[in-house]
């Protein structure tokens, strides 16, 4: 049986937006099954304005020229391979509501749901890993 | 080497996961036995998509670097070939083949894909691929016993019946390659 990942993101800078996509897409692409939770300031990941303005976070700005001498791909290009892979996107309604963001301001192929949605995908996950 | 390649997909100047994401789909649209050629300048390409192939059981054949580029060669795992089915009774070990390898009285008959043979094939084994052993018997000799051997014992098996057939010595080696643990020689 395929192995499944359960990943939770917390966090909305540019690094965290990476360590979940990539770790995501690199899973599919291994045929296990992707779950993501995206909750707190990590629902910025699937913002569709706000993921196009992640940032690396404080005196880390010199990374993001590293980034792209690297070739790493866009966080927009991991969105799109995560949803062609399958991955299972779940953005936090709780949060949403605290912060005033409606469904439609997410990107395309996100579910939104409580920790329960979250927690019945990851109750017979093979790993978690939370950002 | 690129000519026994099937397909060749450039992932040259893209960072992890983009070489394991790109080969999975081409992988997805190569027949069973094809050979995937990836070129790739990431370095963590050579751990990930070894493992990547192992995980998802095809074969990871080999790589070799040409000016800071990394070629991986996959070949995409036939159907039947990881639940191996034996037909042909008469088999040695791989302890047996150690011993007499290199036997004058012995031809070691590799019935791997080119691609394979290639990677890694033991000392002094003749070649013929599968598909072709019918057209090229006759490069065979009958009087000497025929060990025929493949990566897991399966080709090697319907190889073993289709020369019983035909009159030949023959035993079938098991497993095969991908156990062998003796000494390998390999092609440019």
């Amino acid at each position: 049986m395929a192995k499944k990942v359960a990943i939770i993101a917390s966090n909305g800078d540019l690094e965290t937006a990476y360590k979940a996509l990539n770790i995501a897409t690199a899973a599919v692409a291994s045929d296990a099954e992707v779950g993501i939770f995206f909750t707190f300031e990590g629902l910025n990941i699937i913002h569709r304005e706000g993921s196009q303005q992640l940032t690396m976070g404080p005196g880390k700005e010199h990374f993001a020229e590293g980034f792209q001498k690297a070739g790493v791909p866009s966080i927009g290009e991991l969105q799109d391979m995560a949803r062609e892979g399958g991955v299972q996107m779940i953005g936090c309604q709780m949060t949403m509501d605290v912060m005033g963001v409606e469904k439609e301001q997410l990107i395309e192929g996100v579910e939104v749901g409580g920790a329960v949605s979250f927690l019945d995908f990851a109750f017979d996950a093979d790993i978690t890993l939370s950002f | 080497m690129s000519d026994r390649v099937d397909q060749t997909l450039d992932c040259k100047g893209l960072a992890c996961p983009m070489p394991v994401v790109k080969t999975k789909k081409a992988m997805g649209e190569l027949n069973p036995g094809e050979v995937l050629h990836v070129e790739a300048t990431d370095r963590g390409s050579l751990a990930d998509l070894k493992a990547w192939s192992e995980r998802s059981g095809h074969q990871y054949l080999g790589s070799k670097e040409e000016e800071g580029v990394l070629h991986h060669f996959i070949r995409k795992a036939t159907e039947g070939e990881k639940g191996v089915e034996q037909r042909f009774p008469y088999v040695v070990d791989l302890k047996d083949l150690e011993d007499r390898y290199s036997d004058n009285k012995l031809t070691v008959l590799d019935v791997r894909e080119p691609m394979e043979y290639a990677f890694g094939h033991i000392p002094g084994a003749k070649h013929i691929p599968l598909g072709e052993l019918e057209e090229r018997l006759s490069e065979l000799d009958p009087e000497k016993e025929t060990w025929v051997i493949c990566r897991s014992g399966s080709r090697s098996d319907l190889a073993s019946q289709k020369l019983h057939e035909k009159g030949f010595k023959v035993k079938n080696v098991v497993p095969g390659m991908q156990d062998w643990k003796g000494p390998t020689e390999q092609n440019d």
